[in-house]
């Protein structure tokens, strides 16, 4: 296998030499530097309501400059640099695009969202309000402006922002990031759509000052403009339709602290990540003590059981432990590695937006089309003794749909609980009402009361037997569908799920999103004539997040509401309302939160003394640990010798909610 | 059902040798009390005596916990209610299976679902190997693991030799063109890797189906991608056959093609079937033992072998019971098979009666 690789590379080679000489012989040329600027240039002068330049002094003089300055720093001031941090991922990254085919992996927030700089951050953990939303703290922007009545945010850039290989960030690229993402050569058309219709313009004062306009002035306007990063327009000289081609393996320079050379690539292997010792903003408040392993080593192991092994045997140097089985039995408090504190046992609680793991059950599918049943089936779901008996009591129940959004997840609304009783009654209500030879419900009809579960979560197939097992004792019968992560996407977004169990990553956000999940034009076409009556031709619609096909004429215009609204105050009351609303469909049934992160580390990689921070979704996301490059010597040597250290069983507990 | 001389004195000879013979013994028996599997590893009680009325809960219905006045309308849990008369001790008696336990159901071991050591090693009593990683019985799941198992292989054994059988025998009469071409048809065939044809089939087959037809599904994708190499002895075996004089004698007489191929000449080549079989068991457990490893055999919650495999793996160090009971099991059952395999190749052998001169 090891050598016939460069065989099959060239064999396929030739055959695209051979192609690519039958008719396509302009793809190959390269395309001149000059003429992506060109084709910039002429995109900008073709969309002239979009692309504005103006002078300095066009600025209103009136504006509220902001810079954020006052906010409190990030990481710890005892952090060093230097020394290599080893980490694994299952697969090796298919490209080193950020955009574009086989871009959105899971190498992808190493070098984009974990990496770059924006031009101002939302802070992780002064997490209240102002009266324009979340605190922000400043990269690549010095000071910002909100300017209201025109829905138009000033964003002053710091004159000393470079990227990685040295040429300065200005408001050109600012530009280009308009032209690149809404270009068809980058293959994205989510990208296309969001870059077209978020925005309504941008306007270009001087080299570093620009504003960009939005339709409308949503609370969440700076994540849309502070949180967002410009495009190195020097580098994509050769922009065209081969982009993903042509770009596959080339790195773009970042505005972020770590960069890929060639050399660090091991293709299939492994490939590192340097720091830029020369980053502009290296001494910069807020970024100073973060970004400090001079690499970061990512090694490809397939299987998690052996990366596991790998970070036992000190191979890598931290790693997930979210599974109770890691957590107590295979690393347990009193294990070799713990008690001689090699390594440590790290427990986070943090305060974020849920990812939702729970049951979406398909409206448009029989037995689960009827509320009843949907609402039988929560009754039916025994999640504490998923929680209890398989997580150990770590997890919690989740509410809502929107859990973890602070005020915004409703205060009140619980999920419904296990009752044998209530799910046999709401089953008879549903014509379910004796039971089989098997003890599984039956109707008049002889129909059984037999639900698929489809999921691609491997790891989560215990829950689901659990789960199943239990259901049995209500009169449920669930078949239980594991397939592959992809295959079971694509199953779901064709809305051929009878219940599909996934859970939507969502970020930290100020307010949930109900559009994308349901919103009736994500559930069909046109679901509703004029008069909000059901449009009886109505089709289901695919490819979207609304996954229980759920399409409700009065919700909607909860939707269209809340989505246009600026009043926070008001957006909660729609909030909650939808919530109840939800509830009452039963649709969703809302399985647990993982209301923490736990990892295990050597004890060389040292974390701040608050551990990490209130929003912090994975240990590495804000880079806030150092290597103590002594102390991993040390370590060495005392794992021959048997020497032992203070063991290390830390629980970070000042973000956990009750 | 007379048999022939020829084949009694391979009978006999295949019983005279000992490790086969007792190998094909105890496989039979486990194969038998397999079978009736129920009465053996259960939850349920193959008898109960409640209020001067007996029940026979092994087979048939469910009875619900109102059959035994208990304030529940799903299926009794019997374990539960033979501590309750136990300790009434008001003449109620049941009697459990020798191993009380159903594959499917999870037992709490120290008040989570965790893999649970073997009773004899200070772990909860009747687990005699232990639970696994929800706490299912491991006995239990290799018991009814190992019946579809098996019976997956015999029928997948039955369907490719009936096709590959057919399809050889029919290009060793026939030859020529239908020959060459079948031939071609099936190097193309085989060159297919089966292996990644199951995987793609069963990630985007809709498991609409129930768990038994899902099962049907995966043996008819195996057959489809198996049959051909049985093809290859059969064709030489049938070529060799017509040659000789009885065929010759056949077609005077006026048999037809079909006739003479399933009554004459597959009679005098089985000889080389037999001893394939045994080894296309052993090649079936494997194979479904290696896919339901990978994730991509039976759905789930079917017990097997390669499931518990896979669960020891990633235990490995924390519950050594799963990964060595199913290792052991595994390898207890191919070893069975390879025996019986060698004996019948050495009873079947020709050359024991043929001198060459």
């Amino acid at each position: 296998m090891k050598n016939s690789r460069p065989v099959l590379g060239l064999l396929c080679g030739a055959a695209l030499i051979f192609l690519s000489g039958c008719g396509k012989k302009e793809a190959v040329e390269t395309v001149s530097s000059t003429q992506t600027a060109d084709e910039a240039q002429a995109f900008y002068d073709a969309h002239p309501e979009f692309f504005h330049t103006k002078t300095m002094a066009d600025i209103p003089a009136d504006l509220k400059w902001d810079n954020g300055n006052d906010l409190p720093d990030l990481g710890s001031p005892d952090a060093t640099k230097g020394g290599t941090v080893n980490y694994w991922v299952q697969d090796f990254p298919r490209t080193l695009r950020i955009v574009g085919p086989d871009s959105n992996g899971s190498f992808r927030p190493w070098i984009l969202d974990n990496n770059v700089m924006s031009y101002a951050s939302r802070h992780p953990n002064v997490t209240g309000l102002t009266e324009d939303g979340f605190h922000y703290y400043p990269g690549l922007a010095t000071e910002w402006a909100l300017d209201r009545p025109n829905k138009t945010v000033y964003i002053r850039l710091n004159p000393k922002a470079r990227w990685s290989d040295g040429e300065p960030i200005t408001t050109d690229d600012v530009f280009f990031n308009f032209f690149f993402y809404r270009s068809s050569y980058i293959k994205a058309p989510w990208y296309n759509n969001f870059y077209s219709t978020k925005y309504l313009g941008v306007t270009r004062f001087d080299d570093h000052t620009f504003a960009l306009h939005f339709p409308e002035l949503r609370p969440d306007i700076y994540s849309l403009s502070l949180g967002t990063v410009p495009v190195p327009a020097h580098f994509y000289s050769e922009f065209g339709d081969d982009f993903p081609e042509r770009y596959q393996w080339r790195f773009a320079p970042t505005t972020g602290p770590y960069t890929v050379s060639e050399k660090d690539i091991d293709k299939g292997r492994s490939i590192t990540l340097r720091r830029n010792q020369d980053w502009w903003a290296k001494d910069n408040k807020f970024w100073r003590n973060l970004y400090n392993p001079d690499r970061i080593r990512l090694v490809v192991i397939r299987d998690n059981a052996k990366a596991f092994e790998a970070f036992r045997k000190g191979d890598i140097d931290f790693f997930d432990m979210r599974l109770a089985e890691d957590w107590y039995d295979k690393l347990p408090d009193d294990a070799d590695e713990i008690a001689k504190g090699y390594i440590q046992k790290i427990k986070f609680y943090n305060d974020i937006p849920r990812p939702t793991y729970g049951l979406w059950m398909n409206e448009s599918r029989p037995l689960v089309d009827n509320r009843d049943i949907r609402a039988g089936i929560q009754y039916a779901l025994n999640w504490d003794l998923v929680i209890t008996k398989f997580s150990r009591g770590d997890w919690g129940r989740m509410n809502t749909s929107a859990d973890g959004y602070g005020d915004f997840t409703h205060p009140t609304l619980k999920a419904r609980t296990f009752s044998i009783d209530k799910a046999l009654d709401r089953f008879a209500r549903a014509g379910f009402n004796k039971r089989g030879p098997d003890g599984i419900l039956v109707n008049d009809k002889g129909e059984r009361l037999s639900v698929q579960l489809t999921t691609g979560y491997e790891h989560y197939k215990d829950v689901l037997t659990i789960l199943q097992e239990e259901a049995i004792k209500a009169g449920l019968d669930i078949r239980i569908e594991i397939l592959d992560r992809t295959a079971s996407w694509k199953k779901v977004q064709e809305k051929k799920h009878d219940i599909a169990f996934v859970a939507f990553n969502v970020g930290p956000e100020l307010f949930p999103r109900y559009w994308e999940t349901n919103h009736s034009a994500n559930a069909y076409d046109k679901a509703f004539l004029e008069d909000g009556s059901v449009n009886p031709d109505r089709k289901v619609k695919v490819q979207t997040n609304n996954l229980q096909i759920f399409a409700d004429h009065e919700f909607d215009q909860i939707i269209d509401a809340y989505d246009r609204s600026d009043d926070l105050e008001e957006m909660k009351k729609m909030a909650y309302k939808m919530e109840e609303l939800l509830y009452e469909d039963a649709s969703f049934a809302p399985g647990f939160v993982i209301p923490f992160m736990r990892h295990g580390a050597w004890n060389w990689l040292k974390v701040p003394a608050d551990g990490n921070v209130k929003i912090a979704t994975s240990f590495e996301e804000y880079r806030m640990f150092w290597v103590d490059q002594d102390l991993k010597k040390a370590t060495k040597e005392a794992r021959k010798t048997g020497d032992s250290f203070e063991p290390a069983v830390r629980v970070f507990d000042q973000y956990k909610l009750d | 059902m007379a048999l022939n001389p020829l084949t009694i004195r391979k009978l006999k000879r295949f019983r005279s040798i000992k490790r086969g013979y007792y190998s094909f013994v105890l496989l039979m028996l486990l194969i038998v009390v397999s079978l009736f599997g129920e009465m053996f590893v259960n939850n349920r009680p193959l008898m109960v005596s409640y209020e001067g009325k007996w029940h026979f809960p092994t087979y048939g219905a469910n009875l619900t916990g109102e059959t035994f006045d208990l304030d529940y309308t799903y299926e009794a849990d019997y374990r539960e209610l033979r501590e309750k008369f136990q300790n009434e001790d008001n003449g109620n008696w049941m009697l459990m299976p020798p191993v009380p336990f159903d594959p499917n159901e999870n037992n709490p071991y120290e008040g989570v679902f965790k893999p649970a050591p073997p009773s004899w090693m200070g772990g909860p009593s009747g687990h005699w190997l232990g639970t696994d990683t929800t706490g299912r019985d491991i006995f239990a799941r290799l018991f009814y693991g190992f019946r579809i198992a098996i019976f997956f292989s015999l029928a997948f054994m039955a369907l490719t030799y009936l096709i590959g059988i057919t399809v050889g025998c029919l290009m060793g009469y026939y030859g020529g063109i239908f020959d060459l071409v079948v031939q071609r048809l099936i190097e193309v065939w085989s060159n297919i890797p089966f292996l990644y044809i199951v995987i793609i089939l069963f990630s985007v087959i809709p498991s609409t189906f129930s768990i038994p037809a899902r099962i049907g599904m995966l043996l008819i994708v195996m057959v489809l991608f198996s049959w051909t190499s049985m093809t290859y002895y059969m064709r030489t075996a049938t070529y060799r056959e017509k040659a000789r004089d009885y065929t010759a004698a056949a077609v005077v007489l006026g048999a037809g093609p079909i006739r003479i191929i399933f009554n004459h000449i597959l009679p005098n080549t089985i000889s080389t079937v037999v001893t394939f079989m045994p080894f296309t068991i052993v090649s079936a457990i494997t194979a479904i033992t290696a896919l339901d490893f990978l994730g991509f055999g039976l759905p789930p919650p079917t017990p097997s072998m390669g499931e518990l495999l896979k669960q020891g793996t990633q235990t490995l160090t924390t519950a050594p019971w799963i990964v060595s009971s199913a290792f052991a099991a595994l390898v207890f059952i191919l070893i069975l098979v390879t025996f019986i395999g060698e004996a019948v190749r050495e009873a079947f052998d020709p050359k024991k009666f043929t001198t060459y001169q």
